[in-house]
């Protein structure tokens, strides 16, 4: 009721006060919901950016998460490819390289050995896919070492451990300039032909894992199933199980996120009921006059509500702008962590949650201004108006 | 028929594990265009009293019936909208709701029983001149003085035509002058033919009133209507 929200902006600095706190712990809230959902949904993107749905691993082992490899890789992946659905196999096998220049090696690059007819792993930004004798290179390198499509890169194999000279040197043409879409920011990376690489450090016809894509209208999960019962020696993730894999890892975060997220909403109530308190006890003369006349007590306590709700709704307006700066300040940082890619962002903005969380500090903002407004308009007329007259 | 037929009222408030006893049967029987005074020292029960007839706490004992209705038979809400539509409060402290102006307070009690705001309007400025304050209608409360409070808080009371005013105190805080500024006010309601009951410690406020109810430790000891 009009009079009521006129009660809470009279009291200017007070309410200003407790509205930058609703508003901060909205922010935080926001964040939190953001940040709950953002790592696993982004990630989940990022696996299915390039269309191959499943990941198929050796024995036990999540992709890239050690230097097993999958034998036989030549007749593993023409007898994945022979299962009904399968779309695509791309191979990978990653690698170090380090890069030479004059006679002395530099920090290594991570190197993934491809098929250029169909990988996973990149983006051709300039210049194209790599034939024999060529590499592509990860934006920042070519950045960094001022490579274009025609340069020349050599890369070794290893680092003779006594001399600290580069082994194995080769000499490779930049055919292209990529977007690697695992790569953290500013990562040196390189693409090159399957064959190059397993030559380069020794792995003959072995690979890290394949990248499957299913036909149209197949069924991940399904076709995942018979590529594992038709090559029972390996694993087969789809994007599903890898994410939800990435959750159970992540779920420190969700945690933290979860308990960050109640904090910052206690801290609302309470903010809500400690002002709304404050006003009620203030006007109690003027409320236990307002129900002598025979004001109802729903029309009161509708305008104590009111001022709760007005609180958590500027709250929520001031904590909106605030928690979507936030998150990106704070996805900038957690994003500088090293090893993690940079497409991925910790905080996505979902509109749906989002507005629940928004809708949840409204609806604590509400109650929060009934349990004082409740007390109010209970307490026996009688005696309040006496304790009013003391 | 009576404005207020009180009988047998007995209060009591729970204090502790005991009880206080404020109101050992009161017989009350108020007439239609009554001025009624009620004094006695303090702590006798006249606020008590005052509540219970006007529906605001329920007796321990005794019926109350206002304007030919028994309250012990009403609802809370029922009770609230009786108090809203036919009877008028003035308290001691005025309180009005100070982030309204004057007109705006008066206005109050007619929005909450439906008057369509044009009329509002009118009326809350007709009842401001009737008190004197016509030319204060747009003041907040912390902007007027305690007889000009009271003034508006008597405004207000009068705003949905009651029958019948419960006043408790409402010179207490006012000095002399503006004491019997407010009284003369009160009479001048009465003589358009409005019920009064004011509860006063002034013993000139009592002085100029037709009828004296007097008590003593929870019961009426003297009940004088003028010329008897
Ligand atoms: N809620 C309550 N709890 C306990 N005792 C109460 C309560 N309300 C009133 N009393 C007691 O009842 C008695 C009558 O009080 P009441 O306020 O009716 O007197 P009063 O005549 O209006 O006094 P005053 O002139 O000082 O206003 C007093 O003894 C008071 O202490
Ligand atoms: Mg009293």
């Amino acid at each position: 009721m009009a009079s009521s929200l006129r009660a809470l902006f009279r009291r200017r600095s007070r309410t200003l006060l407790a509205l930058a706190g609703i508003g901060i712990s909205a922010a935080l809230l926001l964040d939190m919901t953001m940040l709950a959902s953002g790592l696993t949904e982004s990630f989940g993107e990022l696996l299915g950016a390039k269309g191959y749905a499943l990941r198929v691993t050796p024995k036990g082992i999540l992709p890239f998460d050690s230097d097993a490899t999958i034998r036989d890789a030549a007749a593993t992946a023409r007898r994945i490819a022979s299962v009904p659905g399968v779309a695509g196999v791309a191979p990978a096998l990653g690698a170090q390289l380090y890069p030479v220049t004059g006679d002395s090696a530099r920090e290594p690059v991570f190197a993934t050995g491809i098929d250029p007819r169909g990988q996973m792993l990149y983006r051709v930004l300039r210049g194209r896919e790599p034939g024999p004798g060529e590499v592509v290179v990860s934006e920042p390198m070519a950045r960094d070492d001022r490579l274009r499509p025609g340069s020349v890169v050599s890369l070794a194999s290893g680092l003779d451990v006594s001399l600290g000279r580069p082994r194995g040197t080769r000499r490779y043409v930049v055919s292209g300039v990529a977007e690697f879409l695992y790569d953290y920011a500013g990562e040196h990376s390189v693409a090159l032909p399957l064959g190059e690489v397993q030559r380069a450090i020794g792995r003959d016809n072995q690979v890290s894992l394949f990248g499957v894509s299913a036909a149209e209208g197949v069924d991940p999960g399904a076709l995942a199933a018979r590529i594992g019962r038709v090559v029972p020696e390996v694993s087969v993730y789809s994007t599903a199980e890898l994410l939800r894999e990435t959750s159970r890892r992540l779920s420190y975060f969700r945690q933290m996120a979860t308990i960050l997220g109640s904090v910052a909403l206690t801290v609302t109530a309470l903010l809500v009921a400690t002002i709304i308190t404050i006003g009620v006890r203030e006007r109690f003369g003027e409320i236990a006059t307002l129900r002598a006349i025979g004001i109802a007590r729903e029309r009161i306590l509708l305008g104590v509500v009111a001022e709760g709700l007005t609180l958590a709704l500027l709250g929520c307006a001031l904590g909106l702008p605030l928690g979507l700066w936030m998150a990106r300040r704070l996805d900038r940082i957690l994003l500088s962590f090293p090893g993690l890619p940079s497409k991925v962002t910790f905080f996505t903005f979902d509109p749906g949650r989002v507005a629940f969380a928004l809708a949840v500090v409204v609806a604590v903002g509400a109650v929060a201004g009934c349990v004082p407004g409740l007390g109010a308009v209970r307490s026996p007329l009688g005696q309040a108006l006496r304790e009013e007259a003391e | 028929m009576s404005v207020i037929s009180a009988r047998g009222i007995v209060k009591e408030y729970p204090y502790g594990g005991d009880s206080v006893r404020a109101l050992r049967g009161v017989d009350l029987e108020v007439g239609p265009g009554e001025l009624v005074a009620v004094v006695g020292p303090s702590g006798c029960g006249k606020s008590s009293l005052l509540n219970v007839l006007a529906g605001i706490d329920p007796p321990t004992e005794g019926r109350v019936e206002l304007l030919g209705r028994d309250l012990g038979a009403l609802g809370e809400g029922e009770r609230s909208r009786l108090r809203l539509r036919e009877v008028g409060f003035i308290f001691q402290r005025f309180h009005l709701l100070s982030v309204l102006t004057a007109a705006e307070n008066v206005e109050f009690p007619m929005a909450e029983a439906g008057v369509p705001k044009g009329e509002r309007r009118a009326r809350a400025r007709e009842l401001l001149e009737y008190v004197g304050l016509g030319h204060r209608v747009g003041h907040r409360p912390p902007h007027l003085s305690g007889g000009e409070q009271q003034r508006v808080a008597i405004a207000r009371a009068l705003a949905n035509r009651p029958k019948l005013v419960f006043a408790d105190e409402p010179t207490g805080e006012l000095d002399r002058r503006t004491g019997d500024e407010i009284i003369a006010l009160f009479e001048r309601l009465n003589a358009d033919g409005t019920t009064l009951v004011i509860v006063t410690h002034d013993t000139s406020v009592a002085g100029r009133t037709r009828r004296v109810v007097e008590m003593a430790d929870g019961v009426v000891v003297r009940d004088g209507r003028a010329g008897g």
